[in-house]
């Protein structure tokens, strides 16, 4: 249970060791008080965020014991041996580089009514860390392509699409300036609210879906670092790093929710739409997992 | 024409209209296997719709409902038929597998 | 399962498929079509798709998240068994991966026929 606490995250490893050491104290005494009553049965209790992320953790540290965690941002080719000599081949000259470039125009370019992102952004363009995150005022989950598209709206420009397009470049350029953040997604103890849409976006993550009949834990925790056809199954620590991520498949950059819709659609399950509800709260979870993980965006895939 | 006689003239053309409407309906109808497609295409959707009620719907079955409405539309009933068949019990097995995960359950290979 | 137990089964297979071949040699032929097709529907990918999951001899770019297909009479000796796997697998294991073809529909009743006669060959 503690073993992950020496090995991995490079910053982080004290916060993360000190709150796990609050969980095993936690769990310890509930024990207690459950013995005090005489043998109470509990089943299925809600679990904690820290609870759900040290289980991911400890799971992933069980299949790969050889993996350190700060590798878990380069998905399946943290664990693909194959995959990852391509893939840093494709590194070298990175596929996503003129995203960047479009984006920081895009970035610099003034609004009609002169204003510019930074008017909504005022820490810069640096600030993928801070996303997602609960919005209280609006009672949902803020996701940075949200905020992106608030932003227009409130200075009279047009909302972007959100699958592909010109919303693409501006995230690449402000991932590429959040390089080496550290994800940590913040829930709220202030506003239950928060709280269910950490458990629905959870719950949206383990259930199964589609003819086929697959939730998303049955490829990325079951059975992650097996196969589907050629296809190497990456763990779902990590997965939100490095978005939007260039895809050769795609021939084109795309973001995390064109992912999502990808990952439904080849279960025969209905996607849900891009910055819904459903795919936002899934975000608040999946980040969740990957607190404590370097931010590495853009990415380029397979 | 006699303009005295323009009234009566149109009041006969709106009764005509009115008298014939239905039996074009009917017309249509006459085919009772037109109906029960049209039947199955509804139950169908309303399976689909559903399934998607407890966001579980299928890809599958959207395209089955389309494929099926292609079919009656060019009168070919039995495959129509069959086509709508297979949708709605899609939709209803779809809605089944959302519903009975109604509440959260953590995999056993999820060790916490 | 022990060696001895797979031989066991796959000699007692044998003789069954001896024993069909000597009765009914007609029948052997029309067996191995419906094999045949059986096989089309477990590499087609629209259908069985079976080699997105599973090793198949003969069969190209396969996955490993489910168990090599080998061996499948000794594994199985009851068809029922191997027929209800392919039906509906979470019935015996919630968690299990497996895609229930017969239960969601993927495949017909007459097509999953002809892919577990395929399958017991493996
Ligand atoms: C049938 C198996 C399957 C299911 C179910 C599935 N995925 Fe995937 N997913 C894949 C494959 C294959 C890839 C590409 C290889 C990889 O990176 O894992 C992928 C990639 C991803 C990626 C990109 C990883 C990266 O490094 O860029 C994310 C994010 C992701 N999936 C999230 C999800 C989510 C969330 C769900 C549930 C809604 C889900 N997946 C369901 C198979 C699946």
């Amino acid at each position: 249970m503690s073993g992950h606490c020496d090995g991995g995250l490079r910053s982080n490893i004290e916060p993360n060791c000190l709150e796990k050491r609050e969980i095993m104290k936690k769990t310890l005494n509930k024990m207690a008080i459950l013995l005090l009553l005489g043998g109470v049965v509990f089943t299925a209790q809600a679990t904690t965020p820290e609870e759900d992320r040290a289980a991911f953790v400890k799971h992933y540290k069980f299949r790969f014991p050889d993996v350190p965690m700060e590798e878990y941002p380069n998905g399946a080719y943290a664990i693909d041996k194959i995959g990852r000599e391509n893939w840093e081949a494709i590194e070298e000259f990175p596929p996503y580089e003129p995203f960047i470039d479009e984006g920081q125009e895009m970035w610099d370019t003034s609004f009609a009514n002169g204003k510019t992102y930074k008017d909504c952004f005022s820490d810069g363009p640096g600030v993928a860390s801070q996303y997602p995150r609960w919005d209280k005022k609006q009672g949902m989950v803020i996701t940075m392509a949200l905020a992106i598209n608030q932003c227009r709206e409130a200075n009279g420009e047009k909302a972007l699409k959100y699958k592909k397009g010109p919303i693409v470049p501006l995230l690449a350029y402000m991932a590429f300036e959040s390089r080496g953040q550290v994800t940590n997604v913040v829930i709220p103890e202030d506003d239950p609210r928060a709280m269910e849409a950490y458990e629905k976006g959870k719950k949206f993550y383990f259930t199964r879906r589609g003819q086929l009949n697959f939730s998303c834990a049955t490829c990325h925790v079951q059975n992650t670092g097996l196969k589907v056809r050629t296809e190497v199954l990456s763990p779902s620590l990590g997965h939100t790093t490095h978005w939007p991520v260039y895809r050769s498949k795609w021939g084109t950059a795309g973001t995390l929710h064109r992912r999502f819709t990808g990952c439904n659609r080849n279960i025969r399950a209905k996607p849900m739409k891009a910055q819904g509800e459903q795919y936002r709260n899934l975000e608040y979870f999946l980040t969740y997992l990957s607190n404590g993980l370097e931010l590495n965006g853009p990415g380029a895939r397979k | 024409m006699n303009m005295r006689r323009l009234p009566s003239v149109i009041l006969l053309a709106v009764i005509m209209a009115v008298v014939a409407a239905p039996t074009v309906a009917a017309d249509a109808a006459m085919d009772p296997k037109a109906a029960e497609v049209m039947k199955q295409i509804d139950a169908a959707e309303a399976a689909r719709k559903k399934a998607a009620s407890v966001e579980s719907e299928w890809t599958t079955t959207g395209k089955l409902i389309k494929k099926a409405r292609a079919a009656e539309s060019k009168g070919d009933y039995d495959k129509a038929l069959g086509l709508a068949k297979e949708a709605r019990l899609q939709g209803e097995i779809a809605y089944q597998q959302g519903a009975s995960q109604s509440e959260l359950r953590i995999p056993a290979y999820l060790k916490y | 399962m022990t060696i001895s137990r797979i031989r066991l089964a796959q000699a007692a297979s044998g003789l069954v498929l001896l024993g069909t071949c000597l009765v009914a040699p007609a029948g052997a032929s029309e067996g191995s079509s419906v094999v045949e097709e059986g096989k089309g529907i477990a590499f087609s990918r629209s259908k069985g798709n079976c080699l997105a999951c599973h090793m198949i001899e003969g069969g190209e770019s396969p996955g490993n998240l489910g168990p090599p297909l080998i061996a499948m009479k000794a594994r199985y000796p009851d068809k029922a068994k191997l027929r209800a796997q392919i039906w509906d697998a979470t019935t015996v294991n919630p968690d299990s991966a497996m895609v229930p073809f017969g239960l969601h529909r993927v495949l017909t009743e007459e097509e999953i026929d002809k892919l577990v006669e395929y399958v017991w060959t493996l």
